[in-house]
């Protein structure tokens, strides 16, 4: 069953052609990986499925909703982190919980029991009471991954989620979005680490200068490569270019 | 930088170097702004420039003034003291006040600005990084203190026929006095940043300059209402005289730079030229010792301890911001989670967040210096002092609780402008949150409706309560009052809410600038423009029955019918016509 299914997705900025006629769908269980060069049109992309942007055409349905003709339901069905977490500053942590909280109808025991398992969850709990304009980045992740996971969300989508995070936190956040998936929630996260794509993901899409240029498993995407692109790495570089060796040297030189 | 470099050259070398690059990062961001900033900046050059040489020709006929035989005639000031005084005045305020205003530019430059680090990482002195921000912090404060005390103090020279000399000498002190402000400023940051963060200092700087600056601009409306020496020119030269007087101790450093350039421009060389050495002693002195401490505090992290200190004070708020089992308050039995969710946390921020309570002191403070000039009035400032026949000014009692009325609406306004308009523009980057959640413009837009109305009526109820205790309306005419109050200020609100909507700009760091488009100025003028609107709609019927000689019970009726409607089409028509334009905020 398709949690995320995007179709014939367009973003236009002015003359520029943000997101191109990007299609795919993400199940009901899967770690969705979206990956891509700076600019390549993958915060876009996000943006657009949890109803921050609007398409300037194509369709995105989240939890079976569509996100464009009913924006309540499929917000409600998804949890979103991105990848600059600007939090409420002068609030605390616990307070922006239990606001997120309200924000999606929680009852107010669920609301309280819910914010102090996740406060304890991300080793948040004596920071809970401090405002999060004293919070260091990697807490105010941990903080922006609390709140998305507070309505337990059937999806979730995560924008760059492991950055500025200390290896503990980085590999509660991996423990934790397996588990999610584990139970039947489909995640969608984008990142530049490959390691974690390829030791983390079930599907991986690659985009480029805003197209959709490859999905699939790793083994399928190997198929896609050149022959002795065995790494997620080499096949990433492969599909969308790097900088080739002499030209890295002569740089150097 | 090579190896081969004296070390003091490399340093000013490097000093130079910083301070040009920050006049390009200044010409830069003049060229690229757009052509009406560019036209106003050069405008406003020219402007104050041209308010130099008018401080300079008035100072000096003022000057003049003081010297004259006449005013001693008049008066019993001494003024050769007085004018005795004025340069070591001059030179003190000048000290004190980039003491002050260099604290807030380094405060940004050394712990808000992000380049320390970056600068500190290079291959450059440090001193050179430090003497760089610290003349960085100087130069505008000094420019905008030689736009008003160079004149005043040139002013002087002419007028007291001083020699050539005292000319550059006072642009030297006057240097000297400002990199020992500064110096101390910079210890002074360090300091405050000791015991809290820098943006709170920042914070609590913004919100002091702000309330000192708009209870100094009520001041002079307040003096007038009380009938002090605002009208009184030789009190209030007198009151000058003294506190000039007062400073003029030759115990205080402060005062020998100023004397020093008088006893110069005299020609009494031995005295001036002692007091000059010693000007330019202690000053350096302090600005060398400042640079010395602040460099060694900085890179030994000493200012940066607070960040361990901070984890004692937690907020005991969570069980403030919601009880965590119980019963549910009337608020909640009656509103959305969300809607009361959007409210309460806009209570906090406000409350807790000094920028946005900055922005709200200067119509509360205004609305304050109103109503105690208004109280200060009294009963009789309607009907007083007339010689008109009592039974015509009863007539007109009506319309006295309509001045009430005004005035509280008045008051209202000032509040929901800050409140209102830019509700939405206040949740800045943060408005992803509520963007991605499942809330429906109309939630929304009733949160911040009511997170603006509360406060704007509340300020207007005790507004009217007071002017109510001092002018006795009969009950029906306070509670007809009320209704004008209560429905005036709903489509204020909604008019300011839907501008506010218009312009929302979520992308500000400076909260100065939420408001950075046209559009909310807009709303301001219309919401100002249907208010005498909205108040004829009340009265107009109440001044035909009175003029038609019908009972007044009818007039009021009318009123209230006409008023209300006119009130609730105000509070709704504009809140439909932005319902839709909620839904696609920072689409852009």
């Amino acid at each position: 069953m398709s949690l995320i299914e995007t179709t014939g997705l367009v973003k236009r900025y002015g003359d520029k052609l943000a997101v191109d006629d990007v299609s795919f769908d993400v199940r009901a269980g899967e770690i969705f990986g979206f990956l891509g060069p700076n600019g390549a049109g993958k915060t876009t992309t996000i943006k657009i499925i949890v109803g921050l942007l609007r398409p300037s055409a194509g369709s995105v349905k989240v939890g079976g909703y569509d996100v464009q003709l009913q924006p309540l339901a499929a917000k409600a069905a998804s949890g979103y982190v991105p990848d600059t977490p600007n939090l409420y500053a002068k609030l605390t942590g616990r307070e922006l919980l239990r606001f997120v909280g309200d924000l999606y109808n929680l009852d107010r025991k669920t609301t309280v029991h819910r914010t102090e398992d996740l406060l304890h969850m991300f080793d948040l709990t004596n920071a809970a009471d401090d405002t999060i304009d004293s919070y260091s980045h990697g807490m105010q992740q941990k903080t922006a991954l609390a709140a998305a996971l507070m309505h337990d969300p059937k999806v979730l989508v995560l924008d760059e989620p492991t950055v500025g995070l200390d290896p503990k936190s980085a590999r509660l956040i991996k423990d934790i979005l397996r588990q999610m998936a584990d139970r039947g929630t489909a995640v969608f996260l984008s990142t530049h680490i490959l390691e974690i794509a390829e030791r983390m993901c079930d599907r991986i899409g690659i985009i480029d200068r805003g197209r959709l240029i490859a999905v699939g498993t790793i083994e399928e995407l190997r198929s896609l490569g050149k022959s002795g692109q065995s790494s997620l790495e080499d096949i990433f570089l492969g599909l969308t270019g790097g900088a080739e060796e002499a030209e890295i040297a002569e740089i150097l030189k | 930088m090579t190896a081969s470099d004296p070390a003091g050259t490399a340093m000013w070398a490097t000093v130079w170097k910083l301070l040009r690059l920050r006049l390009r990062i200044n010409i830069n961001s003049f060229r690229h702004s757009r052509t009406r900033t560019k036209i106003f900046t050069t405008l406003g050059l020219l402007g104050l420039l041209s308010f130099a040489v008018v401080i300079f020709l008035l100072s000096w006929e003022m000057l003049r003034f003081l010297r004259s035989p006449q005013l001693s005639r008049y008066t019993t000031i001494d003024s050769a003291a007085l004018l005795q005084a004025i340069t070591p005045l001059v030179m003190t305020g000048l000290f004190f006040g980039i003491l002050f205003t260099s604290f807030g530019v380094l405060l940004q430059a050394l712990y808000l600005a992000g380049d320390m680090d970056f600068l500190l990482a290079a291959p450059v002195p440090m001193r050179a990084v430090f003497i760089s921000k610290l003349t960085q912090a100087i130069l505008p404060n000094l420019g905008l203190f030689a736009l008003f005390g160079l004149p005043v103090l040139y002013g002087l020279g002419a007028s007291e026929g001083y020699n050539f000399l005292y000319y550059p000498l006072v642009l030297v002190v006057i240097s000297a006095l400002t990199f020992a402000a500064a110096g101390a400023a910079a210890l002074l940051v360090m300091a405050v940043v000791r015991i809290m963060r820098p943006r709170r200092a920042a914070e609590i700087l913004g919100f002091i300059g702000a309330t000192a600056g708009i209870i100094c601009s009520q001041l002079g409306n307040l003096s007038q209402t009380l009938g002090h020496r605002a009208g009184n020119p030789p009190a209030l030269l007198g009151g000058a005289s003294f506190v000039a007087l007062r400073l003029e101790t030759p115990w205080l450093p402060l005062n020998w730079a100023g004397q020093s350039l008088m006893d110069l421009g005299a020609g009494q060389w031995l005295s001036g030229l002692l007091l000059l050495a010693l000007t330019i002693g202690w000053t350096s002195g302090l600005f060398w010792l400042s640079l010395v401490f602040a460099e060694r505090l900085y890179y030994a992290g000493w200012a940066g301890m607070q960040v361990v200190m901070r984890r004692s004070g937690k907020l005991a708020v969570g069980s403030r911001f919601r009880g965590a089992e119980g019963n549910l308050s009337w608020p909640e039995r009656f509103l959305a989670a969300p809607i009361r969710a959007i409210m309460q946390k806009d209570f906090t921020l406000l409350r807790r967040d000094l920028r946005n309570l900055t922005q709200l002191i200067s119509p509360l403070i205004i609305g304050a210096a109103l109503t105690f000039s208004f109280l200060r009035r009294g009963a009789g400032a309607f009907t007083g002092g007339t010689e008109l026949p009592s039974a015509f000014m009863q007539s007109f009692q009506p319309f006295l609780s309509f001045e009430n009325a005004a005035i509280a609406l008045f008051v209202g306004w000032l509040l929901l402008g800050r409140m209102a308009g830019m509700s939405f523009s206040r949740e800045g980057r943060n408005f992803w949150v509520l963007k991605a959640s499942p809330i429906s413009p109309r939630q929304l837009l009733a949160a911040k409706f009511l997170g603006a109305y509360l406060p704007g009526i509340c300020a207007g109820y005790l507004f009217l309560i007071a002017t109510s205790l001092v002018h006795r309306p009969l009950p029906g005419q306070l509670l007809f009052m009320a209704v004008v109050i209560g429905a005036s200020l709903a489509a204020l609100n909604s008019i300011l809410i839907s501008f506010g909507v218009a312009g929302a700009n979520f992308t500000w760091d400076d909260p100065r600038r939420m408001n950075a488009g046209g559009i909310g100025c807009l709303g301001q003028i219309v919401s100002l423009l249907f208010l005498p609107f909205s108040l004829l709609l009340f009265a107009g019927p109440v001044l035909m029955a009175v003029f038609l000689n019908l009972p007044p019970g009818y007039g009021y009726a009318a009123g209230l019918l006409l008023g209300v409607s006119g009130s609730l089409a105000g509070m709704l028509v504009p809140l439909l016509l932005v319902q839709s334009r909620v839904q696609r905020l920072d689409e852009s």
